[in-house]
């Protein structure tokens, strides 16, 4: 079942089209700087610093090699969201990824942001084909494969 | 799972334990009762076993009343069969037996090391719900001594004394908080009342009027509960009809309403006599310097005497009360039985015997509502009075004014007779009566024991009881790197709708609501990327020691939830147990109905 506000809040992600980077640190930090302007974006230091304090305590990370850096933080006033694509898979411990999203919520819509991270994973657990997401030239190319994949 | 740290690894379900869990929470939601509605079913099973143990003291009372009189009839009929000098022993000895159990009881019961009351009322007045079980034994075989010898003295005493002890164990073997566990005992005596008379809605009124001092839905439910549950497991054990059912009143004309709604001052302005001449033989006992033994001797003894005299002053008077209503009595023989009974009751209550006198009352308000009906038909033929039927006014009409519960008075002696044609009656003549009663009377009959245990101490301990002493010190908690699948075992494996989320050193985070994430416990996606951090409540409201009751029951308001966090203090935020809403209404309604009797007390 697509979920409408989940889309909603994908057509309004920023993206990046094979994101490099040497570590999991070097990647989120590459996605938290597409967000530094955003105008739900209230407070970055905090913003950023509650994704790596959330990174620390247990990295949230899909077997098919997606991961979702993510907080629950003050920093924003509503849900923002980035998300990159890795020609070079990108080593987040023992799991090689090449899809992130990076998801900033405020502490008040937990469950928006439940919604959105079951859909996005049930959408990735339903059509593994990593090769055809991460082939998305930008947002809308991302969305037409990620909702529809045949 | 380690709840003080941190969760080292994570918990994936199968998809058998997946559905498994999904079923439980269906149940969870729909069939698992909350905190109020598991107060209801302790109600019921305290309810069943009140009834259990009341038919337990009956039985044996029956048959110690059977080796005492050789009649297994009632007692009256027992006592009748006997010559003078054997109604004059039995009650002595009888006495003398009651005294021995109490004094030897109680020598070893002053061994024990724990403070305990014995009294149901202050155990649910003042205590903390904790009823002494060496001494409520002791009492109760006392009161069944004095009782199957023939004393005139209620059985319901003892029968509310154990079916309020089986409450508090109870609550004492579930480690209930103690708000609850003395609404349990309350319930425990609601149950002893009503399987004594069958008399279910009465029964919880009497406590919630009396005892309580508040209706509020929160405690009235639980003994209505209790009650209704006691009295259909005693219909079961027995007789189905009402205690003194009623064969049917007439008013043979519409006149007579008026000298039948006038019942009720004359039972009014007779009540403080009745409850002044009872204070007045415990002091002339008081003053006599025997050892309990003895004294209870010399009371069975004179309740001896006046059986010699008419065997109708033994016992309670329940079979005399059913002799008064379907029977016809000349008024010169009322008069003489309610002189009798007054004295054999007097001289029981005075010498210390352990039982009740609700229904010696019931029998003294019934006779002087007889005698009033025949002085109606003596003065107005015309109207053929039935004095059974101003019996049965008087009986509800006395019971009013004695014990300042009119409420609980219409319903018992409704209950009593099962006849509606009697109720409006009843009614007006109730009311009447309390307030006639309460020109004279600022003290009445249960009110005045509450009084004994100390209207001060009933206030000081009240005031006391603060927040920390109502909190469950067993909350349910999960660190902040709880994976989801560990969040949805938590909250199948315990009742409660949220979790608390901790850090190492127990200082709360915030807490998971059921209701909040139930819609997402079925994904098994969610599993391995969302933690307890993720979706707790970091603002969820929570209380500390330093709250008021009042202000604690106002954090229940926000959170709509049954069951809040407590922490030590709001700066160190450390988890120290959970408080429920319940516990804090039964707290402060306690309070109010303190409030209420210390006033009556002054």
């Amino acid at each position: 079942m697509i979920s409408r506000k989940a889309i909603e809040h994908l057509k309004g992600a920023i993206f990046l089209k094979d994101l490099e980077a040497q570590s999991d640190h070097e990647a989120i930090s590459k996605l938290l700087d597409l967000l530094r302007s955003h105008p739900a974006v209230s407070n970055f230091e905090l913003f950023a610093a509650d994704v790596f304090d959330r990174q620390q305590a247990d990295p949230p990370l899909f077997p098919g090699g997606v991961a979702f850096p993510h907080a629950r933080t003050d920093g924003v006033t509503a849900l923002v969201m980035a998300v990159a694509t890795c020609r070079k898979p990108i080593q987040f411990g023992d799991i090689s990824v090449r899809l992130i999203f990076l998801v900033g919520v405020p502490k008040r819509a937990g469950g928006d942001y439940l919604e959105l991270i079951s859909f996005l994973a049930r959408q990735i657990r339903r059509d593994p084909a990593m090769e055809r997401l991460t082939g998305a030239e930008d947002m809308p190319g991302f969305i037409a494969r990620f909702v529809d994949p045949a | 799972m380690d709840t003080n740290g941190e969760i080292e690894q994570k918990t994936t379900l199968s998809p058998l334990l997946r559905r498994l869990l999904r079923l439980k929470f269906w149940l969870v939601e729909h069939v698992r009762p909350s905190e109020r509605q598991s107060t209801l079913i302790w109600a019921a099973l305290i309810g069943a076993l009140g009834a259990l143990s009341s038919e337990a003291f009956r039985k044996t009372s029956d048959f110690l009343l059977h080796i005492a009189t050789g009649s297994s009839s009632g007692i009256i009929s027992g006592f009748a069969n006997l010559t003078w000098w054997q109604r004059l022993i039995v009650p002595t000895v009888g006495g003398l037996l009651a005294g021995s159990t109490l004094w030897f009881g109680n020598r070893l019961v002053a061994g024990g090391k724990q403070k305990t009351t014995t009294d149901y009322m202050e155990a649910i007045v003042v205590g903390s719900g904790i009823i002494s079980a060496r001494a409520s034994i002791v009492k109760s075989l006392s009161a069944l001594l004095s009782i199957s010898t023939g004393t005139s003295i209620g059985r319901e005493g003892p029968l509310v004394q154990l079916s309020s002890l089986v409450a508090s164990l109870i609550g004492r073997v579930r480690n209930i908080p103690i708000p609850q566990r003395r609404h349990l005992v309350a319930c425990g005596a609601a149950a002893g009342i009503a399987s004594a008379y069958k008399a279910p809605i009465a029964a919880s009124f009497f406590v919630a009027e009396i005892i309580l001092g508040t209706v509020v839905v929160e405690s009235l439910g639980p003994l209505i509960i209790a009650s209704v549950v006691a009295a259909f497991v005693t219909q079961m054990l027995g007789n189905s009809e009402p205690l003194y059912k009623s064969s049917g009143f007439n008013l043979h004309t519409r006149w007579e309403i008026i000298p039948l709604s006038c019942v009720g001052i004359l039972l009014g302005f007779s009540a403080p006599l009745y409850l002044g001449f009872l204070r007045s033989a415990e002091r002339l006992f008081s003053k006599i310097v025997l050892p309990v033994p003895l004294k209870l001797a010399l009371g069975g003894a004179i309740v001896g005497g006046l059986a010699i005299l008419n065997p109708d002053v033994c016992g309670n008077g329940q079979g005399l009360l059913r002799s008064i209503f379907h029977q016809y009595w000349f008024w010169d023989e009322v008069l003489v039985i309610i002189v009798l009974k007054l004295l054999a009751t007097a001289t029981a209550f005075g010498s210390g015997v352990v039982g009740g006198v609700f229904t010696p009352t019931l029998v003294v308000g019934a006779g002087l509502g007889v005698l009033y009906g025949e002085g109606i038909l003596c003065l107005a033929p015309q109207f053929q009075s039935d004095p059974a039927m101003y019996g049965v006014v008087g009986m509800g009409a006395f019971l009013a004014a004695t014990t300042g519960a009119p409420l609980m008075a219409i319903l018992m002696a409704f209950e009593l007779t099962l006849d509606y044609s009697i109720a409006p009656f009843l009614m007006v003549n109730c009311v009447v009566a309390y307030y006639c009663s309460g020109i004279f009377e600022k003290r009445f009959m249960y009110g005045e024991s509450l009084e004994r245990k100390g209207a001060a101490f009933f206030n000081q301990q009240l005031a006391a009881v603060n927040i920390r002493d109502l909190v469950r010190r067993d909350p349910i908690t999960l660190p902040k790197n709880a994976t989801f699948a560990q969040i949805a075992e938590t909250f199948v494996q315990h009742r409660f709708q949220h979790v608390y989320i901790v850090d190492k050193d127990q200082k709360l985070l915030g807490a998971i609501s059921l209701h909040d994430v139930k819609t997402f416990l079925d994904r098994p996606e969610l599993e391995s990327v969302v933690i307890a951090a993720d979706i707790m409540d970091e603002d969820f409201p929570r209380v500390s020691p330093m709250h008021g009751m009042t202000d604690a029951l106002h954090k229940f308001s926000e959170a709509h939830s049954e069951r809040l966090p407590v922490v030590d203090d709001m700066v160190s935020k450390r988890l120290i147990g959970s408080i429920s809403k319940t516990d804090i209404i039964l707290h402060l309604a306690g309070e109010q109905s303190a409030v209420g009797t210390s006033r009556q007390f002054s």
